[in-house]
C-alpha cells in the first residue's frame, strides 16, 4: 500500500517536471551549438529572456593545443549598456569560468581556462534591460584539464609566490586602458586526487578615488596562473589602477598599476 | 612535429581509447568500404643515385592521412640499407619495409636512425630490430619519457591507422662523429633547437643531408618543443655543411639550401612578432588574429600551425616581458 502511493508520487511529480520542462523548452532559443547541456545551463546562469547574438565576438582555437590553457577572448564592445559577462565551458565538471561585470571598463575580456574534454565556450552578455545576449564556439580538446594537477604542485615550494603579479597597463585611448596581468596561484579545482578547491575568486579593480571600475568573481576551470586582460575605462585624469585580489582561503593581495598618461600605438 | 605533450589524456588510457575506436569499427563493418582497409601507399622518389625519399603529404595529422605527413628516407649502400626515421605507425613501418624489400630485393636493413623523438618519426620502429635502431642518448631518454604520450595521443588524431602501434625505444646510443654502415660513411651532427636533441645525418658519399625537423620546406614548422634561438643556431651549422642537398623533416628536397633560409625566416617572425605582441599585452587570441606576412602565405598549413606556435611560446614571453609588480 505504501510502495504504491509512493510510485503514484513519483509518477504524479515526474509528470509535472515534465509539464514544467516543455513550457520553460518552448521559451528557451534553440542552441546554435546544439550542446546537451544548454537547457540546464540557461535556466541556471541565464535566466530571463535569451538571444543568441552575433554581436557578443568569442574568439578561441578550434583545437586546444594545450588544454590546462586555452586562450579565451569575449569582445561584447559592439553592444550598449553591458551590466555582467558569464563564461561557462558547457561540458566541464564545474562549467562556470567566471562572471564580470564591466563597472566602468569596456565589455571585453581575455582570459584562460582548463578544459576537461572537448566542449562548447559559452559567453552570456546581460544588458541592463535583463536581456541575455548569448554566443559561443566548440574547442576540440582531449580530456583531462580539470582532474589534473596544476604544474604548481610539481615545485615544493609554491606557496612561496603565491599571488606574485606581473602586469602590463597601457593607455589605448584617451579614455581607455588595456590591463593584462598574471597572478601565480594554482587554481586548484578539488577535482585532482588529494588536492583541495583552492582558487583565486574576486578580482576588483578600481580608481584611486575608489571608484569601482571592473569585478570579476572567478571560478575553479580559470587556468593556473590566471592571465586576465580588462580594459579599464580611465578618463577623467584616472592616473592609477587599484587592483584588490583574494582566494578561497581569504588570502588577500593588493597592488596599483600607474596608466601612462599618454597613448601609445 | 608533434601534438603537444600536454594535451595527453592524463587518466585517460589507450585502452579506452582503443574501446571507443572498436566501437567504431563495427559500424565499418556495415557498410563503409575504405574504413576496412587502411593503406598508405607509399611511393619511393630518388632524390639521388640509390639514394630514396618517402615523402608524406603536407598537412597535420588526419583522420584520412593516417599521420603520414613526414619525409622519411633510405639509402642502399654496398651491404645493405640505412633507413632515417620510421614514420608515424606500426603500419607505416611495414608497408615501408615493404617497399623497401620491393625497390632494393634481398638487402638487409642495417641501420635506422632516429632524428628526433616526435611521433610521426619514429613510431614505425616497432617493425625493426630495435638493436639496429640508433639514436643520440637524449632523444632515447625523449622517447622513454614522452613516448607513450605520444602514441595515446596519436590514437585520439588519427585513429585505426594507429592499431598495434606502440613505442619503442632505439637499442642503440649514438656518440660518434661518424660511423661507417655496410661500407657507406654517415658524419653524425648532434644538433638541437627543434626538440632539446635533433640529429642530422650526412651520408658523405652523396652529400645528401637529412635535416630532420631542423628544416620544413614550404610546409610550416613546429614548436611544441623549439628553443629559436638554438634551433637558429643549429640552422647556421647546416649552412655550413659540406653538402649537395638536404632532404628536409617536411616537404620537398631542397638543392639550394632554401629550405633553411625559409625556415630561419619564418622563425625570426615569430618570435619578433610574438615578442612584440606579449610586450604589448595582447591576448593570446589576439595574437593569434595578427596577419601573416605575405611571403609565408603560401606555406602549407601556416596559419594552424602560427595558431599552435602562438600557444607553445606566449606563457614563457609573457614571463619574460610582463614586469613583476610589487604588492602594497
Amino acid at each position: 500500500m505504501f510502495c504504491r502511493s509512493l510510485v503514484r508520487c513519483i509518477v504524479i511529480s515526474t509528470a509535472l517536471m515534465m509539464t514544467g520542462g516543455v513550457s520553460a523548452d518552448s521559451a528557451l532559443p534553440k542552441d546554435p551549438l546544439n550542446s546537451v547541456m544548454w537547457k540546464s545551463l540557461a535556466e541556471r546562469f541565464f535566466p530571463g529572456e535569451i538571444i543568441f547574438d552575433q554581436r557578443v565576438i568569442v574568439s578561441a582555437p578550434y583545437d586546444a593545443e594545450d588544454q590546462m590553457q586555452v586562450p579565451i577572448t569575449v569582445d561584447a564592445t559592439q553592444i550598449d549598456n553591458v551590466e555582467q559577462i558569464v563564461a561557462l565551458a558547457d561540458l566541464n565538471p564545474i562549467p562556470h569560468i567566471l562572471t564580470f561585470h564591466p563597472t566602468r571598463a569596456q565589455p571585453f575580456i581575455g582570459f584562460r581556462v582548463k578544459l576537461e574534454q572537448a566542449s562548447p565556450i559559452r559567453i552570456g552578455v546581460k544588458t541592463t534591460d535583463g536581456v541575455w545576449h548569448v554566443n559561443g564556439v566548440i574547442v576540440n580538446a582531449a580530456g583531462g584539464g580539470c582532474t589534473a594537477p596544476a604544474l604548481a604542485h610539481g615545485m615544493n615550494n609554491w606557496y612561496q609566490t603565491l599571488g606574485q603579479t606581473r602586469a602590463i597597463t597601457r593607455r589605448e585611448s584617451d579614455n581607455s586602458a588595456r590591463l593584462s596581468l598574471r597572478m601565480r596561484h594554482p587554481m586548484d579545482t578539488g577535482l585532482a586526487s588529494g588536492i583541495p578547491v583552492f582558487y583565486m575568486s574576486q578580482v576588483e579593480v578600481t580608481s584611486p578615488q575608489g571608484e569601482a571600475l571592473a569585478h570579476l568573481e572567478l571560478f575553479e576551470p580559470v587556468s593556473e596562473n590566471p592571465t586576465l586582460t580588462l580594459k579599464p575605462l580611465v578618463q577623467d585624469n584616472i592616473d592609477e589602477l587599484l587592483v584588490y585580489a583574494r582566494d578561497t582561503e581569504a588570502n588577500e593581495f593588493r597592488f596599483s598599476l600607474p596608466v601612462p598618461a599618454t597613448v601609445d600605438n | 612535429m608533434s601534438p603537444s605533450s600536454r594535451f595527453r589524456s592524463d587518466g585517460f588510457s589507450r585502452r579506452q581509447v582503443l574501446r571507443l575506436f572498436a566501437g567504431a569499427s563495427v559500424c565499418a563493418c556495415c557498410g563503409s568500404v575504405h574504413a576496412n582497409k587502411l593503406a598508405y601507399n607509399l611511393a619511393a622518389t630518388e632524390i639521388a643515385e640509390g639514394t630514396w625519399a618517402v615523402h608524406g603529404s603536407n598537412d597535420y595529422f588526419t583522420l584520412e592521412n593516417g599521420g603520414n605527413i613526414v619525409n622519411i628516407a633510405f639509402i642502399e649502400v654496398p651491404g645493405g640499407v640505412v633507413v632515417v626515421d620510421t614514420g608515424p605507425s606500426r603500419r607505416y613501418g611495414e608497408a615501408l619495409l615493404q617497399l623497401i624489400e620491393k625497390t632494393i630485393p634481398g638487402k638487409p636493413v642495417l641501420r635506422v636512425y632516429n632524428t628526433h623523438h616526435h611521433p610521426d618519426h619514429f613510431l614505425g620502429n616497432q617493425v625493426f630490430d630495435a638493436n639496429i635502431i640508433a639514436a643520440p642518448q637524449q632523444v632515447i631518454d625523449n622517447i622513454a619519457a614522452e613516448g607513450e604520450g605520444f602514441t595515446d595521443n596519436m590514437y585520439r588524431l588519427v585513429g585505426d591507422w594507429m592499431r598495434g602501434t606502440a613505442s619503442t625505444a632505439p637499442g642503440v646510443a649514438l656518440d660518434n662523429s661518424t660511423e661507417e654502415i655496410g661500407g657507406r660513411q654517415f658524419s653524425l651532427f648532434y644538433l638541437s633547437g627543434h626538440t632539446s636533441a635533433d640529429l642530422v645525418v650526412r651520408d658523405d658519399e652523396t652529400g645528401i643531408v637529412f635535416s630532420g625537423d631542423l628544416a620544413f620546406y614550404n610546409r610550416a614548422p613546429t614548436t611544441p618543443h623549439a628553443d629559436l634561438n638554438v634551433w637558429q643556431d643549429s640552422l647556421r651549422t647546416i649552412a655550413a655543411m659540406d653538402r649537395q642537398l638536404i632532404l628536409p623533416g617536411h616537404g620537398m628536397v631542397d638543392s639550394t639550401g632554401a629550405s633553411l633560409e625559409q625556415t630561419g625566416d619564418y622563425l625570426d617572425w615569430l618570435q619578433r612578432s610574438l615578442t612584440e605582441a606579449a610586450g604589448s599585452g595582447l591576448t593570446m587570441n589576439e595574437a593569434m588574429s595578427l596577419p601573416i606576412p605575405d611571403r609565408f602565405r603560401s606555406i602549407d598549413v601556416v596559419e594552424a600551425e602560427y595558431q599552435r606556435s602562438v600557444v607553445h611560446m606566449y606563457l614563457a614571453l609573457e614571463d619574460e616581458l610582463m614586469p613583476l609588480i610589487e604588492m602594497k
